[in-house]
């Protein structure tokens, strides 16, 4: 009865294609409509952190930098509340990493500063001593792309409806609207900083790659998802 | 019907397929080693500025080896068993044969604007589908092409019943095409807003669902390039090889429609303790923990192949390859249920034991059956006996233990840093900070790029051999039936 | 929402079963199917070994008929 399937390619690549397609809509689709739903309160990425989230994803942070804090006590111990799906809601693409050279960043805004990412992405062992991350001095050379930050963040509104512009909300506005908020948040952030170069360029109108990590890093933090 | 005597089988395409396995091969377990030696050493990121960084490299590593080395070897494969299982020759139809071609260079500028790019900085971050959307649309022409060549063949057959091989073939197929799409699919932002790079998108999913999407394709990726076409290529080269017909055909059926069955379901298990809802959880290690039957079925089927004729073993450097890729597949078909175990998972996951679990698979499963597939082939294509039998046992016994110490190592580190993560001393607090459980595996990170390295020289032994079958061996004046000739030096 | 996750476990459990009796079944098929002489499926194992041009295939395919004309045609 079943010996003509071998003998049919066409039948065959039907009778394969059904269990994998069952097996596909009821693994993903079910869950999709639950799991989109935000956390209340939780605001979209500013412009200069949408900037930094592409530079953590140019330099592949994610291989060796979880997002995912488990619920297990010696997770929530070492890296604060567990993380919880509707926080992830404007994560495009997510950023949960697969391994954990270095430790879960999922809440690092809450206990790292400017400061020491500052220290840190300069020469990790002079805050961190026997760390094997290594440096990325090349973030301090290198300028943001402020118009890719600004397209993402304008399709994420768009087309997502990523809620930018609301009353007490994040804003973008216009592309020059954006461009201008952008320097005042970059400004904020160097105001910390002790780098003289990368000062020195904000000065001439270039924003380091650095100055929008730290303003991503520091935004994985309480005071971006809970309502205030 | 009688066949033209002059007619034979057209080995053109996979010998260049076979060329790109070695070279991606070369690189791919290059970048590999460095990057091993860079999670001991870190100076060793500093080599070329910002493009030598640990993660810049790693997707260079990842996608050299998956999408490079094992595509290749993959399509160097099918060229070759393809044509033979169906009984026909490319020679009598033009038009799969220049499907072959542009199949071949499309996907080698295909990989090259892949790895400039990657060295870029230009990553969409999800796992092994790394590469920006104009890249990724050629990757859906180049897998079309696969796809008409496979089918286009078959069209065409002498043969009636498709031999197992192709079951896997069809499979491997059809399975990344679905997948690679949908976890592709994304928005570009140059288009919708007039700004900015026009190669720059974002996901079409966010948060939970991006992830829930791609683990699906992650591990289904995995199922079907690691596993699927791998077992394509076993079932063709260990019983042409040893001279016996497949243990049992009846056996095989059952492994296959197991595994298709069960497979796909298994995706959840990268995602245990997310965020992703509890069910699928459970069902992701349910699953896992059934899917050991369809493999063992298929690893079973094959060392039963050899009954009778285990002295083949110790006569064959080739079937030694082929019957320890079998032994690998076994123990990473248990080992990967095995982390799938909730409770497991809850101390592996995010550790070292995890690389250190695809890794067994791929050195010792996916590598061993590439490398016995092209001793194989080779001196069928080019007529010459393989240049050295001696080369070949030391290759063999130099990657064997790099394997093992690269999968001891990690096994220990892996769980050492899991056990670290979650000690706590008497009052309840944490024993450890991050740092102890990083500075504390460096010992295994070097034992385990030691393992590494002695897989890369065994592979450019390998390379050495080859090149020297087909420009310096002694020729054979016909297709040896069986056993492939090889010279006793 | 309570009751679709009720039905879903319930689906989720069915299914399971339903999967290993299909497999079970399937295997029952094949090994009756060939006691009984319906099938000889040990013979395609031979597939792989017996793959010159010249190898008689085991069963021919008779598409193959139309185009065994044309190529005497040409010739």
């Amino acid at each position: 009865m079943f010996s003509w399937l071998e003998k049919n390619p066409f039948f065959f690549t039907v009778a394969f294609l059904v269990p994998f397609s069952i097996a596909g809509l009821v693994e993903i689709v079910p869950e999709f409509a639950q799991a989109s739903r935000p956390t209340e309160g939780l605001k979209p990425y500013s412009m200069l952190e949408t900037a930094g989230r592409q530079v953590y994803i140019k330099d592949s942070c994610n291989a060796c930098h979880s997002q995912l804090v488990r619920p297990f006590k010696s997770e929530t111990d070492r890296y604060g509340m567990y993380s919880l799906s509707g926080e992830y809601a404007y994560d495009r693409p997510f950023l949960w990493g697969s391994k954990r050279t270095g430790p879960d960043l999922h809440r690092v805004g809450d206990y790292r500063t400017t400061d020491w990412h500052e220290n840190h992405m300069w020469d990790p062992e002079s805050v961190v001593p026997g760390s094997i991350m290594p440096a990325y001095k090349h973030m301090f050379s290198n300028s943001v792309d402020i118009d890719t930050a600004y397209a993402e963040a304008y399709t994420q509104k768009v087309v997502f409806g990523m809620p930018y512009d609301t009353p007490n909300g994040v804003a973008l506005g216009s592309y020059e609207e954006a461009k201008a908020l952008i320097y005042d948040e970059a400004k904020a952030i160097v105001a910390d900083m002790k780098n003289q170069d990368v000062k020195d360029a904000l000065a001439r109108g270039e924003i380091k790659e650095i100055v929008a990590l730290i303003a991503y890093l520091n935004s994985l933090s309480n005071e971006r998802r809970v309502a205030q | 019907m009688q066949t033209n005597p002059a007619l034979e089988y057209d080995y053109s395409i996979s010998k260049l397929f076979l060329y790109a396995t070695i070279v991606f091969g070369i690189v791919g377990l290059l970048l590999g080693v460095v990057i091993a030696f860079q999670m001991a050493i870190p100076q060793l990121n500093y080599l070329a500025g910002e493009y030598g960084t640990f993660g810049r490299l790693r997707p260079l590593h990842t996608s050299g080896i998956i999408f490079g080395f094992t595509l290749s070897g993959i399509w160097a494969g099918w060229y070759y068993i393809g044509q033979r299982v169906l009984k026909i020759s490319y020679n009598e139809y033009p038009f799969l044969k220049a499907i072959g071609y542009i199949h071949f260079w499309l996907y080698i500028v295909l990989m090259a604007l892949a790895v400039v790019s990657l060295f870029a900085g230009m990553t969409t971050s999800k796992e092994y589908s790394e590469l920006v959307w104009p890249l990724d649309l050629l990757v859906v022409v180049v897998w079309v092409l696969w796809g008409v060549s496979l089918f286009g063949s078959m069209g065409v057959r002498r043969e009636k019943t498709l031999y197992i091989s192709l079951w896997y073939f069809i499979a491997t197929f059809v399975a990344i095409a679905a997948l690679f799409i949908f976890n592709n699919l994304q928005i570009p932002t140059y288009f919708v807003s007039g700004y900015g790079a026009w190669t720059h998108s974002i996901s079409l999913y966010a948060g939970t669902n991006d992830a829930l999407v791609q683990w699906w394709f992650g591990h289904n990726a995995v199922a079907f390039l690691f596993t699927a076409a791998i077992i394509a290529l076993i079932y063709y080269f260990l019983p042409k090889e040893s001279g016996q017909p497949i243990f049992s055909y009846k056996l095989s059926l059952y492994s296959f429609w197991g595994m298709m069955f069960v497979y796909i379901w298994a995706g959840g298990h990268h995602l245990i303790y997310s965020t992703v809802p509890d069910w699928m959880q459970t069902m992701g290690s349910v699953f896992s923990v059934i899917l050991i039957l369809p493999s063992w079925g298929t690893a079973i089927n094959m060392l039963l192949t050899m009954k009778g004729q285990w002295h083949q073993l110790k006569e064959s450097p080739i079937i030694k390859f082929l019957v320890l890729a079998s032994t690998f597949y076994m123990l990473s078909t248990l080992e990967g249920p095995i982390q799938s175990i909730k409770s497991v998972n809850a101390l592996a996951h995010f550790t070292d034991w995890i690389p250190g679990h695809v890794h067994d698979g791929t050195l010792g499963w996916v590598g061993f059956m590439i490398i016995a597939a092209c001793y194989h082939m080779v001196p069928r294509m080019y007529k010459r006996e393989i240049y050295s039998g001696k080369l070949m046992e030391a290759q063999f016994w130099i990657q064997t233990t790099g394997i093992v110490l690269y999968f001891s190592s990690m096994w220990i580190a892996g769980i050492t840093q899991g056990m670290m993560w979650r000690a706590t001393d008497e009052f309840g607090s944490l024993a450890y900070s991050f740092i102890d459980t990083v500075t504390v595996l460096i010992p295994y990170y070097m034992i385990r790029a030691i393992g590494g390295l002695l897989y890369l020289i065994g592979f450019i032994m390998f390379t050495y051999n080859i090149i020297m079958t087909i420009v310096a061996s002694k020729e054979i004046d016909k297709e040896p039936q069986y056993a492939t000739p090889i010279a006793a030096r | 929402m309570e009751l679709i996750q009720v039905i879903r476990e319930y689906l989720y459990f069915f299914t399971t079963i339903a999967l290993v009796v299909i497999l079970y079944a399937y295997i029952l098929h094949l090994y009756r199917s060939e006691k009984r002489g319906e099938a000889d499926y040990e013979k395609y194992g031979r597939l792989a070994l017996d793959d010159e041009l010249s190898d008689k295939p085991i069963e021919e395919n008779i598409k193959k008929e139309s185009e065994k004309r044309e190529s005497i045609k040409e010739s």
